[in-house]
């Protein structure tokens, strides 16, 4: 069980350390200010760079995994989303895996029943709880645009009031708040919980999930049990937005810890598989148009053929060949 | 196999009767207090409740407690960390905080965060 203890501890060392760094050393413009705008720059970089190197691999042949009739002759009727024979049409399968992780949705599951039958079932709660995770993450991203604006844009206020909804404590709980902590309590545990998944899950699997946990429980923790004054908080995320380098205000320590651990995620995001969020986009097997039908394409590495025809073979043989009597086509 | 299926029922029954008779029992226990009892003190708004750094932070959870435990109990009196007593009441703090009428209101509108103090009472901006 190192693999699953190793990311845990390491997650617990790495939130220490913004606490003794603040509390005990005072080096409040290290982790306020240095620090996030590394991770920042890091990320930004990391993820263009990847993308970019991504995107320059060519892609000879059409690739594109599917599970529906191809478009052939107008009277077959072909299926637009699952053989997409057209750009819109194989943008809208990559927007429906976005947002509402399709291909999951059929995802089964094998077991080996006692009387050796091995069945095949339905699965689905890998992907609601990678949706429930998924989406919990935007709104809460989302709502914490609260803190880089001045004047709130209008989707946050909307944000924010839907997911406090429920309009139950002192400051007002948030739903995404539980949907998160749950959705990945039961990501780890889907992991812990079967052997073939134990094997397969390493500590790059289980570090993501502890980081975010950290994150999200440090979040709440300062929203719901330990309050921090907010007004210092807000001026800081303002500077940091506006690229001021001034010295953070007096701000409590659990803040740190929280963008501390939230830098580290972004410094992490680019070298990992949370790359996952730009990769999507560039999948070969999910964005290409299986038009191989009306399209020719022709892989670009083919190496040039130097075709010789038959009129140069007879401009080259054409004497020769006239004392030999043969017939020629040009005099 | 029989045997087991009753042993079911019987036990989520008997589950079911517990939990029953533990909700009548709580009605019983968790009458109101009688008017008399309520307790109150006069209002003063010449010293704070708590340091600024404190309400800064804790404000929302202070009043939130004033008002469950005032409204719900009938306990009115808050007793500070420095033993003095308070009216568990918004005039304790507006008697003097609202000589600025955008006391609430500059940081709140800062945050955006929208208190749901001001749907029943009278705001400072509301008041001469």
């Amino acid at each position: 069980m190192k693999k699953v203890l190793m990311p845990l501890v390491m997650v617990a060392l790495l939130a220490l350390v913004p606490f003794v760094g603040v509390q005990y050393a005072g080096l409040s413009y290290l982790f306020g200010v240095i620090i996030p705008y590394t991770a920042i720059v890091v990320l930004l970089a990391g993820f263009f760079l990847r993308l970019a190197d991504w995107f320059r691999r060519p892609v000879p042949f059409r690739i594109p995994t599917t599970c529906g009739q191809e478009k052939s002759l107008d009277w077959i009727k072909y299926d637009r989303l699952e053989s997409p024979a057209h750009f819109w049409e194989a943008a809208a399968r990559v927007l429906s895996e976005v947002f509402f992780f399709r291909s999951l949705f059929r995802n089964t599951k094998a077991e080996l029943h006692k009387d050796a039958n091995l069945a095949y079932g339905s699965h689905k709660w890998l992907w609601l709880g990678g949706l429930a995770f998924h989406w919990s993450l935007l709104v809460i991203v989302l709502r914490h645009s609260r803190f880089f604006f001045v004047m709130v844009p209008g989707l946050t206020d909307f944000l924010d009031h839907a997911d406090g909804f429920l309009d139950v404590t002192l400051p007002t709980f948030y739903i995404t708040d539980a949907v998160v902590l749950a959705a990945i309590t039961f990501l780890v545990f889907r992991r812990l919980n079967d052997a073939k998944m134990r094997l397969i899950s390493l500590q790059t699997d289980y570090f993501p999930l502890f980081l975010i946990a950290a994150i999200v429980v440090v979040g709440v923790l300062m929203r719901y049990v330990v309050r921090l004054d907010i007004m210092p908080v807000k001026d800081q995320m303002l500077r940091l937005v506006n690229f001021s380098v001034d010295d953070p205000g007096e701000i409590g320590t659990l803040f740190y810890v929280h963008l501390f651990l939230v830098s580290v995620l972004a410094i992490y995001f680019p070298f990992s598989k949370l790359m996952h969020a730009g990769a999507i986009f560039l999948s070969p097997t999910r964005n290409l148009t299986n038009n191989s039908r009306q399209k020719r394409h022709i892989n670009p590495w083919n190496a040039e053929i130097k075709f010789r025809t038959y009129s140069e073979y007879e401009d080259d043989y054409r004497e020769k060949m006239k004392k030999a009597k043969l017939p020629i086509e040009k005099q | 196999m029989m045997s087991k299926k009753l042993l079911w029922i019987f036990a989520v029954t008997a589950m079911m009767l517990f939990a029953v008779l533990n909700v009548f029992r709580k009605g019983e226990a968790e009458t109101p207090p009688p008017l008399s009892v309520h307790k109150s003190v006069a209002i003063d708004s010449s010293k704070c409740i708590a340091p600024a750094s404190f309400m800064r932070a804790n404000h929302m959870q202070v009043l939130y407690e004033w008002r469950n435990s005032s409204v719900r109990t009938g306990n009115r009196v808050y007793i500070a960390s420095n033993g003095s007593k308070y009216e568990k009441s918004l005039n304790t703090c507006l008697g003097c905080h609202s000589n600025n009428r955008l006391f609430c209101f500059n940081c709140h509108s800062y945050a955006n965060v929208k208190p749901k103090c001001w749907n029943c009472h009278l705001s400072p901006m509301e008041t001469p």
